[in-house]
């Protein structure tokens, strides 16, 4: 074995000086004139970079709202944002980074669920509250005192999915689903309520994120003796879908999620969208909560302000942005100047009737998602536009 | 199973792997020029779709000057790509060429993202219609589209590589780039031409698909992945071998849905392509190119 | 590489225990657990990639399925100790092992098949192992993926920052220890020849089945490991980590660090895997900087992996050796460049 050189010991102090300097320069004290930090980890590259995008704008806008009306108990709102370019191994840096270095009192994110899930370690270990804009079941099923959802959950939707199905009497359905995330999960919660709703998966197929097409599904879809189609998909693929079903001429009615909420859809499927039924929350047509209602005038403010500052419609992940950053904020309200962490998560916990874009959020010691079927309609895409399906 | 099933099966996977045969394409003309596998394919699939949707939406260009704009542009940024990136590697190792269309891949992914923003584009089918009766199956004209163009792609490849002086040069570079070299062929300009023609199939193939499926920053590397596999399935020789390893994964992916199921189609053709490759290592049509060169 | 490269190489041992000296002292130093993790992410880095150096630096084998076997390690693991109970210990053995077969498995093809074919085989492992860590739901827990319970080894929890990440350095650089030993002595000999020209090699009475099996194995086996330890660190696997990106990226470090060497690739590997956390690694940056580093971080990776082979040929080794022979001018040849060129180029023709 070589003898450890002189120049080797050098280099070693060297290099642990350095290390010890850039150190030095990380370390931050937090004095209470100091504005409310809250991190935010969202997906700004990456595959869900489309989704990541319309979070961070809904965000910023929001917080220069607050802040320009004098902030939160005479202090301001600070986001700290950090990208996770969809990938779990840097969510998870991502987190201890705003936690032990940016000391947020709350974590807003991530955009995916998977991201969301592999920060858990670190939330459990600070207890810093997290509110989490992605829409997996298991971020609230898998129960953790610490972790909220804005998304409207699978397992609020599917059941009132099928039983509109059921009302339509379409109770042999054909599941057309992603392979992704989005897919798998609303695939688990479709595949095990049916039963309940009185509905037969005739056919159940799955395509994965990046397919090109989708006929060969779709034919064997077209073969069975299924009455309505069920597609539970996030993305771009489920243009192909609707487009490859007109293609073959399948009569079938398609009938999707929030995940089918985004204009993109309808300006990818054109002609192939129209008369698509979908169910997701009442944004897409604030007119559907009736015109003198809070909820009405939340969303349509928002819905004015977005477009005036961005250019654009939001869709509804800057809605799910939107209600994870004012369930944060109006919960530091209701506290005093100084606080403990533990009592944020606390206020949070009590959030009661709090009229946000994706519903009316009530969270309790059980429920970490706060929403309830009543705040999804059934929309149907008619001349290239969301109405009400009656 | 009805006959009029299978052939609808049969469509999808032709149309599929008619795609892939144009990826394909791409990776074996870059290959036989260099012997590098050119991992940025994907990207340039992705631009085409991209830079169509764009010059159509943004500067209203009707939808042939869009689509030919398109293939230029993808072309341009190959041709520029191998000056900035692959020349000046003076030594030609293949593996280090490789790796550097890895960065390349990264790298023009990234810019899109920030050129043509992170949402899905949407462009219009180059027929409107509705779709053909045949025999039972329904053909859509957009498929048709993208079989007349990679049809006449290869015919056009086939007649380019046996029938011109360039074409020759080609070959000439593949077989051995030394001897090539000392016979007078430009071979610096072979690999540029190369890439720039890898770059324009690729885009022809993002931007017929486009229609359909939409395109996005990052949707390059899932379709070259497939792309890949029809190149080494067909054995990386001449564009018929491309050709013949798209149709061939198409099909396959098409086929085990009919008879099995979706959720392993990906994994069955990859146990095929495989297998395949044990049995055969130098791919379905490799023996034929080593015979005809 | 001559044996008088061999022994300069050696020469520089004293290098490699400072730098473990300096390395160890980092958790000690900070109280940054943010840098502390991510250093230790860089660390799993080092052992998959030095696993890949001796596979393809040395003996020549591409594998592009390399992120299966990490994956095979953290999922094995994890699920040994939170669903089977098995102590950590076990488990990790046991995720190891389970590794080395799949390597095993693996190198069954490079028997046949070379050069692309043999990238295309190894792509084509990897995404089926993927698919099946995407589908297997009872033993993965599908794309939801599944949290990993701290390691607990004789009352000491091994996930915490500063535990973790003097673990998975140790491993790291006993990795590099052992590599080492088998790149200067009879196995290194050998693969360089089967490397240079497999038919020379047999010429040679080189026993070729042995050694690609063998090198497959080790490979796997530190992958394996890479992932056990990687598991501990993120707290949380899912299929999406293990995919082909992190296969081609880490096929990227190995090339990058250049061939013959391991410790370039070693090096490219911390390099490459703090790129991406630069806007945090920077004291000081204002936030604005740091979001607009966020925004072009990935443009930068892409042109720093073009830029490191266009100026320099040989990778991070040959930079490393170059910059070592000005130091000290009298200790061996410089690095030229053209042989080793020569030698990669003739390897992967098939």
């Amino acid at each position: 074995m070589p003898r450890l050189t002189p120049r080797g010991v050098l280099v070693a102090a060297v290099a642990a000086a350095a290390i010890a300097a850039i150190l030095g320069g990380c370390g931050r004290s937090a004095a209470s004139a100091e504005p409310h930090r809250i991190g935010v980890i969202v997906s700004l590259t990456g595959s869900y970079a489309g989704l990541g995008d319309p979070e961070k704008n809904a965000l910023i806008m929001e917080q220069e709202r607050v802040n320009d009306e004098g902030g939160v108990n005479g202090r301001s709102i600070e986001l700290v944002f950090a990208d996770d370019g969809t990938d779990e191994a840097r969510a998870v840096t991502a987190a201890s980074k705003l936690i032990e270095q940016d000391r947020v009192v709350a974590l807003i994110g991530a955009t995916g669920t998977g991201q969301s899930m592999a920060i858990r370690g670190d939330i459990r270990r600070s207890a810093v509250p997290q509110v989490s804009m992605a829409g997996g079941t298991v971020i609230t099923d898998e129960f953790d005192e610490n972790v909220f959802q804005t998304p409207w959950s699978n397992t609020i939707v599917v059941p009132f999915v099928l039983d509109y199905l059921r009302e339509r009497g379409l109770t042999r359905v054909a599941l057309l689903t992603d392979a992704g995330g989005y897919g798998k999960d609303g695939h688990a919660i479709v595949t095990a309520e049916a039963p309940k709703a009185g509905l037969e998966i005739v056919e159940d197929q799955t395509f994965k994120p990046g397919d090109t097409d989708m006929t060969a599904q779709l034919t064997r879809i077209k073969g069975s003796d299924a009455e309505v189609i069920l597609m539970w998909a996030a993305g771009k693929e489920a243009v192909t879908v609707a487009n490859n079903r007109e293609q073959l001429g399948i009569d079938l009615p398609l009938v999707g999620g929030p995940g089918n909420a985004r204009r993109e859809f309808i300006q990818g499927a054109e002609e192939a969208a129209e008369g698509f039924v979908l169910c997701a929350g009442r944004i897409l047509v604030p007119g559907a909560y009736g015109e003198d209602t809070e909820e009405y005038r939340v969303a349509a403010d928002f819905i004015e302000r977005y477009r005036e500052k961005f250019g654009k419609d939001p869709d509804i992940f800057a809605g799910h942005a939107y209600d994870a950053f004012h369930i944060v904020v109006e919960a530091l309200r209701r506290l005093p100047r100084e606080y403990a962490p533990v009592h944020l998560r606390d206020e949070i916990e009590a959030t009661s009737g709090f009229v946000g874009i994706g519903g009316t959020f009530t969270f309790s010691p059980t429920d970490h998602n706060g929403l309830s079927a009543d705040e999804l309609v059934m929309y149907r895409v008619e001349n290239g536009e969301w109405v009400l399906e009656e | 199973m009805g006959f009029p099933e299978l052939l609808q099966f049969t469509f999808a996977g032709l149309k599929n792997g008619a795609v892939y045969a144009l990826l394909a394409l791409g990776f074996t003309i870059v290959y036989a020029s260099t012997g590098v596998i050119n991992f940025a394919q994907g990207e340039f699939y992705m631009l085409g779709g991209m830079l169509a949707a764009f010059l159509f939406a943004a500067y209203g260009l009707p939808l042939p000057f869009a689509a030919v704009g398109a293939v230029a542009v993808a072309a341009g940024v190959g041709v520029v790509f191998e000056l900035l990136a692959i020349r000046p590697r003076k030594d030609g190792d293949p593996l280090a060429l490789i790796i550097i269309t890895v960065g390349g891949s990264i790298l023009i992914k990234a810019l899109s993202r920030h050129v043509f923003g992170p949402d899905e584009v949407s462009m219009p089918v180059f027929t409107r219609g509705a779709s053909l009766e045949v025999a039972g199956a329904r053909l859509e004209l957009q498929t048709l589209w993208i079989w007349g163009l990679t049809a006449t792609t290869v015919a056009a490849l086939t007649f380019l590589y046996r029938r011109t002086a360039f074409g020759r040069a080609m070959r000439a570079c593949a077989v051995n780039r030394r001897a090539a070299r000392i016979v007078g062929v430009d071979t610096r300009t072979m690999v540029m031409a190369s890439f720039g023609l890898a770059a324009a199939l690729g885009a022809l193939g993002g931007l017929a698909v486009t229609p359909l499926t939409q395109m996005r920053f990052d949707a390059g590397s899932s379709v070259a992945l497939k792309g890949f596999a029809a190149a080494i399935l067909g054995g990386l020789g001449s564009p018929v071998a491309a050709v013949v390893g798209g149709v061939v994964l198409g099909l396959l992916e098409s086929m085990s849905i009919a008879f099995l199921s979706s959720t392993y189609k990906d994994a069955v053709a990859l146990v095929v392509l495989l297998a395949v490759l044990f049995m055969r290592p130098q791919g379905l049509l490799g023996r034929a190119r080593r015979e005809k060169l | 590489m001559t044996p008088a490269g061999l022994r300069a190489f050696g020469s520089r041992w004293g290098w490699v225990l400072a730098v473990a000296v300096a390395v160890s002292t980092v958790p000690f130093l900070t109280s940054n657990t943010f840098l502390v993790k991510i250093l230790t992410l860089a660390a799993v880095n080092v052992i998959v990639v030095g696993g890949l150096a001796l596979l393809f630096g040395y003996a020549g084998q591409v594998s592009l399925g390399h992120a299966a076997f990490v994956g095979i390690g953290a999922y094995a693991a994890t699920y040994l100790t939170s669903v089977a109970g098995w102590p950590w210990p076990a488990a990790a053995a046991a995720a190891v092992a389970l590794s080395v077969a799949g390597g095993l498995l693996l190198a069954l093809p490079s028997l046949r098949l070379r050069g692309h074919y043999l990238a295309m085989a190894t792509l084509g492992f990897g995404e089926i192992v993927h698919l099946g860590f995407v589908e297997a739901e009872p033993l993965t827990g599908g794309v939801d993926g599944m949290r990993v319970p701290p390691a607990v080894v004789a009352g000491l929890d091994l996930s915490t920052p500063a535990a973790s990440y003097l673990l998975t350095w140790g491993c790291a650089l006993l990795a590099m220890v052992v590599l080492r030993n088998v790149v200067t002595r009879r196995p290194g000999r050998a693969m360089l020849a089967m490397h240079g020209s497999e038919e020379g090699a047999v010429a040679c009475g080189i026993d070729l089945t042995g050694w690609k099996v063998a090198a497959f194995g080790v490979s796997a086996a530190l992958a394996g490991l890479a992932g056990v330890l990687y598991a501990q660190r993120t707290g949380f696997v899912s299929p999406s980590q293990f995919g082909l990106t992190a296969s081609i990226l880490f096929v990227a470090m190995a090339v990058l660090g250049g061939a013959r060497s391991l410790l370039g690739p070693a090096v490219a590997a911390v390099l490459l895997t703090l790129l991406p956390y630069i806007d945090a690694l920077v004291p000081g940056l204002p936030r604005a900087a740091a979001e607009f580093v966020q925004a072009w971080v990935e443009v930068l990776v892409g042109f720093v992996i073009i830029a490191v082979m266009l100026f320099a040929p040989s990778g991070l080794a040959g930079l490393m050796r170059g910059a070592a022979a000005r130091l000290r001018p009298a200790s061996g040849p410089a690095d030229t460049g053209a042989e080793e060129d020569a030698a990669a180029g003739g390897g992967e023709a098939a």
